[in-house]
């Protein structure tokens, strides 16, 4: 394969079948539509590339910028598309909230604006949202903005029009399949590949995923924000079903797990939405004559990677890692009312003559801004990394450990005696302490 | 009326639930102080208050809860206020001075919004912090401490305009705070005047109900507050202002529902839920939906102290990560925030009695009149949705037929109602959308608005039309029962007094 330029890798990406050892389907094949293998990583790539390119070299000579409201993956595909043409790119949107996908295109060069969040005294007259400010710039007549237009513009649904859905039909050898199912985000996937295969064969069902209201996935609105979508038409969907993010997630760990699918959450419930909902289907092909096999398609939108802090904030438990050795949380109740401490003024006079090694656990920040003269700065997320290959500082040496109030401090001081330190303590109520009591602090 | 009738019941905690559970009570007083009638029930704003003192426990932090009283202009729920530990944000003349009355003392009391002449000179004057918004309001207190021979003033500097690194966030113009790109020339400014103003710290308040956005605001103060450090002054305190919000709504089931099926009203796939369809800002172009849905998140799980700790528990981005709490407290800065409508929560009900109930040739919702104005019951107004609790007059017949109705379907039964108000204007909706009570109410009945004492009470209440505007009633509970007095007659002592 030998391409002269990247665009040319967007689409044909391949149908995947998933294993019915895994779905438990007896009479329905699945496949999924690798959107993810797109060179800038999503379903994204065609849109953005079919909406932008007739306008990119026009928009180069007058040194425009590429603007869309995107919380994610068509961003990502029009930065790299713009960087390409020497434009530059800005996404506006309140719906990123996934920070990997805001560094990433950070990196790549993107202008983000966020909407602010809605007024806690509203004014309901009020008729000047950001959004409106916003699409009032962008007509304005000397504006040099290249405006995609996601989920108003034709040629987002186009692109899966031309592409993805005849891709589907050539790669079931020329039959559409008998069941459809996407996630509903600017609706121009679901509705593109609708439209290319009930042109093959109108029988086709097609089920549209929205997001459970209460919930947040990335890429995929709720009912009522698909309604927002201009090329969104309830009369394209055979059924609309929502998922929950924890279903998204787990449809998610059984394609990245079991089918060696590197999804990310919206593959995650487009997959877990097609077997719930072909599920009962599938009982009522068993139950009547053995039936021709029936076929469906789902896309897997984009990948893994960057939702691992979406992740990790819903299922925590999926990142268990093993207990360490000299950790804090270990320590007993017991453990931590006999700490060695010691009070303000004593810890004064301490200093002056026994010298210990006074300990700062706060953040640099912090330290830099006012600390005990002579300190050392080890803030207690490291102090703890280096607890756990043992004691970071020689049995001689006297140590005064200081934190805020003498919380955090008590448990080390706690800790570093088990470890066998002989002469460790906390300082008693902390910096603050010291600085209530009035004992001198200084910014060297 | 198609379908399931769409509740939006209230959320209701033990004290409200105590005293919606005694119509006796309800129906005297209002038949003695008349429809609309506010009470206030004091105690639960000293619960509140608990609440956010323990979020300030769990992060170690220290620092004053003031009060926004702008919130309600209740005396009885200041004066309880003063028998706590808390503070008081004012926001005019007469809101220190009622503040002062109620025995806040300067040291508990800040002063913040827009500022005349006397209200700085009385803030001066008694030695109250003054939150200060711009240069030029600081060169205005500055020559009138100097002029009057005052004491040293405390003040905080209000800022506004902060910026998330790496993402700008757009924000709704403020007209208040000074622009942290701006905060140079303002720390010169404190300097040249340290003989008349002492620096206690920076301070915010953004209307937002974004915890990201508050998050960058705080980190901003931090940034500007090392700045003071760096020029030598010493600053203390970092206050963030109110916003914490208040969940009004039992159920987040239903508030979901409404507002779903709200959308495909809107769009005309299924009959209004509204007066004359208005939206609520939302419209149909073309079978899109366009608009931005104008209500307050009447459910919100996360709302008051909780909010506070989720803020509080937010990492610093351009700060290393830690907790915006931790870097608080490892700066040895004490916190001060403003709730008002979040202290409010569950502290008050609006009473309004049932004039008439009408049908309608045409079918559809029935006609409910109110004894009140839409501005006495401000929940429209602050796109609270939510419903009343019908307080029958006649508990015997409450869901019961028995002949106290007027219609062939009095009494039980879910009812979808259009509520009116008593202006004569044909604009004077108490709410704009159609509410569905679980029965049919009848002249003589209450409706019970419950959580109006944060702005939804008398924040908007006027006298139009010579028609009077709600009384006030202070309520407790003396083991089982509830006692009350005027709002005006309630003291600390009262409760105590009463039952000895
Ligand atoms: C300076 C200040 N503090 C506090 C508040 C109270 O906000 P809330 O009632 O939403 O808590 C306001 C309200 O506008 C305000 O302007």
């Amino acid at each position: 394969m030998r391409y002269d330029s990247i665009t040319d890798a967007i689409g044909n990406t391949p149908l995947v079948r998933i294993d019915p050892a895994v779905h438990g389907l007896r009479n329905i094949d699945l496949y999924a539509k690798l959107e993810l293998l797109n060179p800038f990583g999503s379903v994204k790539d065609r849109a953005a590339w079919n909406m932008a390119r007739p306008h990119l070299s026009a928009a180069a000579e007058g040194a425009g910028q590429v603007v869309e409201l995107s919380s994610g993956n068509t961003a990502k595909a029009l930065a790299v598309l713009a960087g390409i043409h020497g434009l530059t790119f800005k996404s506006v949107t309140n719906r990123m909230r996934i920070p990997e996908i805001k560094d990433l295109l950070l990196l790549l060069g993107a202008e983000i604006e966020e909407l602010p969040g809605q007024s806690e005294c509203l004014d309901p007259t009020a008729t000047d949202d950001p959004l409106t400010l916003f699409h009032r710039t962008l007509s304005e007549p000397d504006s040099t903005y290249l405006h995609t237009d996601q989920y108003f513009n034709p040629r987002n649904t186009e692109a899966h029009f031309t592409g993805t859905g005849p891709e589907i039909v050539k790669d079931l050898d020329g039959r559409a399949p008998d069941w459809f199912i996407a996630c509903v985000g600017t609706a121009g996937s679901s509705t593109g590949v609708a439209r290319a295969l009930r042109e093959h064969d109108p029988a086709v069902r097609v089920a549209g995923l929205v997001a459970a209201k209460s919930d947040f996935i990335p890429g995929i609105r709720t009912i009522d924000e698909a309604h927002e979508v201009g090329l969104f038409d309830p009369g394209t969907y055979d059924t609309i079903e929502s998922v929950s993010a924890d279903e998204a997630i787990e449809g998610m760990l059984t394609l990245n797990r079991r089918c060696g699918i590197l999804a990310g959450p919206t593959g995650g419930a487009a997959y877990f939405g097609a077997v719930r909902q072909l599920r009962a289907f599938d009982e009522e092909l068993a139950d009547g004559e053995p039936a021709e096999r029936q076929s469906a398609v789902f896309i897997v939108c984009d990948r893994v990677e960057s939702y691992l802090s979406y992740v990790r904030q819903r299922r925590p438990d999926l990142f268990g890692r093993p207990r360490r050795r000299n950790s804090p949380a270990d320590l007993s109740d017991a453990e931590l009312r006999t700490a060695p401490a010691i009070g303000v003024a004593d810890a004064q006079a301490w200093i002056a003559t026994g010298g210990p090694l006074v300990v700062d656990l706060r953040s640099s920040y912090a330290y830099a801004a006012l600390h005990i003269d002579g300190s050392v700065n080890i803030v207690d997320e490291l102090f703890e990394e280096l607890l756990h290959g043992g004691l970071p500082f020689s049995r001689n040496r006297p140590v005064l450990l200081a934190c805020p109030v003498g919380e955090k401090s008590a448990r080390y001081a706690a800790l570093l005696t088990r470890m066998g330190h002989p002469d460790v303590r906390s300082l008693t109520g902390g910096i603050i302490a010291w600085r209530d009591a009035g004992a001198p602090l200084v910014r060297d | 009326m198609g379908g399931q009738p769409l509740y939006l019941e209230p959320r209701l905690e033990p004290r409200l639930r105590s005293l919606l559970g005694a119509p006796a009570l309800l129906h005297t007083l209002t038949d003695a102080l008349g429809s609309p009638l506010n009470m206030v029930v004091p105690d639960q704003l000293a619960d509140n208050l608990q609440q956010f003192r323990s979020v300030y426990g769990t992060h170690h932090l220290s620092g004053q809860v003031y009060f926004a009283h702008k919130a309600n202009r209740s005396s009885a729920l200041l004066r309880r206020l003063a028998a706590t530990d808390a503070g008081v944000d004012v926001a005019s003349l007469g809101e220190l001075q009622h503040a002062l009355g109620a025995g806040l003392t300067p040291e508990r009391i800040t002063a913040t919004g827009p500022k005349n002449p006397e209200f700085l000179w009385l803030a001066a004057r008694t030695s109250v912090t003054v939150s200060l918004d711009t240069r030029g309001e600081l060169e205005q207190l500055a020559t009138l401490v100097r002029k009057h021979a005052l004491p040293r003033v405390r003040i905080l500097l209000r800022l506004s305009g902060f910026e998330a690194s790496g993402v700008r966030v757009l924000s709704r113009r403020s007209r208040f705070g000074t622009a942290v790109r701006e905060s140079a020339p303002l720390l010169e400014a404190v300097e040249r005047h340290a003989d008349v103003a002492d620096l206690v710290g920076v301070a915010y308040h953004l209307d937002t109900t974004s915890l990201a956005e508050k998050a960058t605001a705080l980190e901003g103060c931090l940034r500007v507050l090392e700045e003071c450090r760096s020029r030598g002054l010493r600053p203390r305190a970092v206050d963030i202002g109110g916003g914490f919000g208040v969940n009004y709504l039992a159920h987040g089931g239903q508030w979901e529902r409404y507002t779903t099926e709200l959308t495909e009203a809107v769009l005309g796939t299924r009959p209004p839920l509204t007066y004359a369809g208005h939206g609520y800002g939302l419209r149909n172009e073309a079978g899109t939906l366009r608009g931005t849905l104008g209500l307050y998140p009447a459910h919100r799980p996360v709302a008051g102290a909780r909010y506070l700790d989720e803020l509080l528990s937010h990492p610093a981005a351009s700060l290393g990560g830690r907790p915006l709490a931790a870097l608080l407290l490892e700066h040895l800065y004490d916190l001060h925030t403003e709730p008002g409508r979040a202290l409010l929560d569950q502290c008050g009900l609006t009473l309004t009695k049932v004039l008439e109930v009408r049908g309608q040739e045409s079918g559809g919702p029935l006609l409910v009149r109110l004894a009140a104005k839409a501005d006495d019951v401000a929940l429209e107004e602050h796109g609270v949705l939510m419903d009343p609790v019908v307080v029958p007059r006649d508990p015997a017949g409450a869901g019961a037929d028995v002949g106290v109705g007027t219609g062939p379907d009095a009494g039980a039964g879910p009812v979808a109602v259009h509520l009116f108000g008593s202006l004569c204007l044909e604009s004077d909706l108490i709410t704009r959308r159609t509410v569905f009570l679980p029965r049919r109410p009848e002249p003589g009945d209450l409706l019970a608005f419950a959580n109006t004492a944060g702005y939804c009470m008398d924040f908007h209440a006027t006298r139009a039309q010579h028609q009077p505007s709600a009384r006030k009633v202070a309520a407790w509970q003396e083991g089982d029962t509830w006692r009350w007095c005027l709002d005006d007659q309630y003291w600390p002592t009262t409760p105590v007094g009463g039952a000895q």
